[in-house]
């Protein structure tokens, strides 16, 4: 897999992570603007990475276009990505 | 039995009621947040959420 496709996977699980913190914490905090705006924020980085990827490599899940052949079949799973390794303890 | 000794079963602590028996969770006021890299790695965006389990050492009191 080349190096830049597993970057943008990469980076779409971060903000993929992000998204899911500030969610959780809106949930119980609804009326927090800047957990609002942090939220909408990483929402419209999600959105244009997703399109980015899709564009570039084809459907990043099972609801995204293709084209021919059917593309969400080419490359590896997801559990045979090497990503980089986090240093922190 | 004089139980004008004892106090009574609600405690006040910071002008707050609390009761005997039950659990309080303090309010999370969001503040910083680790930059993306670091909060997937570490399972949290939120600082003070962070308490991975180390090994306890008795002497240094958590």
């Amino acid at each position: 897999m080349d190096y830049n496709q597993v970057k943008l996977l990469q980076e779409i699980m971060e903000v993929g992570f992000a998204l899911i913190e500030t969610n959780l914490y809106l949930d119980t905090h609804p009326t927090d603007e800047r957990a609002l705006m942090l939220h909408n924020t990483h929402s419209r980085k999600y959105n244009d990475l997703y399109n980015r990827y899709s564009s570039k490599y084809g459907p990043l899940t099972y609801t995204g276009m293709s084209r021919c052949p059917w593309e969400y079949i080419q490359g590896p799973w997801p559990w045979e990505i090497e990503y980089e390794k986090c240093h922190w303890d | 039995m004089d139980n004008k000794m004892c106090p009574n079963d609600e405690y006040d602590i910071d002008s707050r009621h609390y009761k005997l028996a039950h659990a309080y969770i303090p309010y999370q006021n969001m503040c910083k947040i680790y930059d993306l890299k670091e909060a997937l790695c570490k399972g949290t965006l939120f600082p003070e959420l962070y308490m991975p389990y180390k090994k306890y050492d008795r002497r240094k009191k958590y």
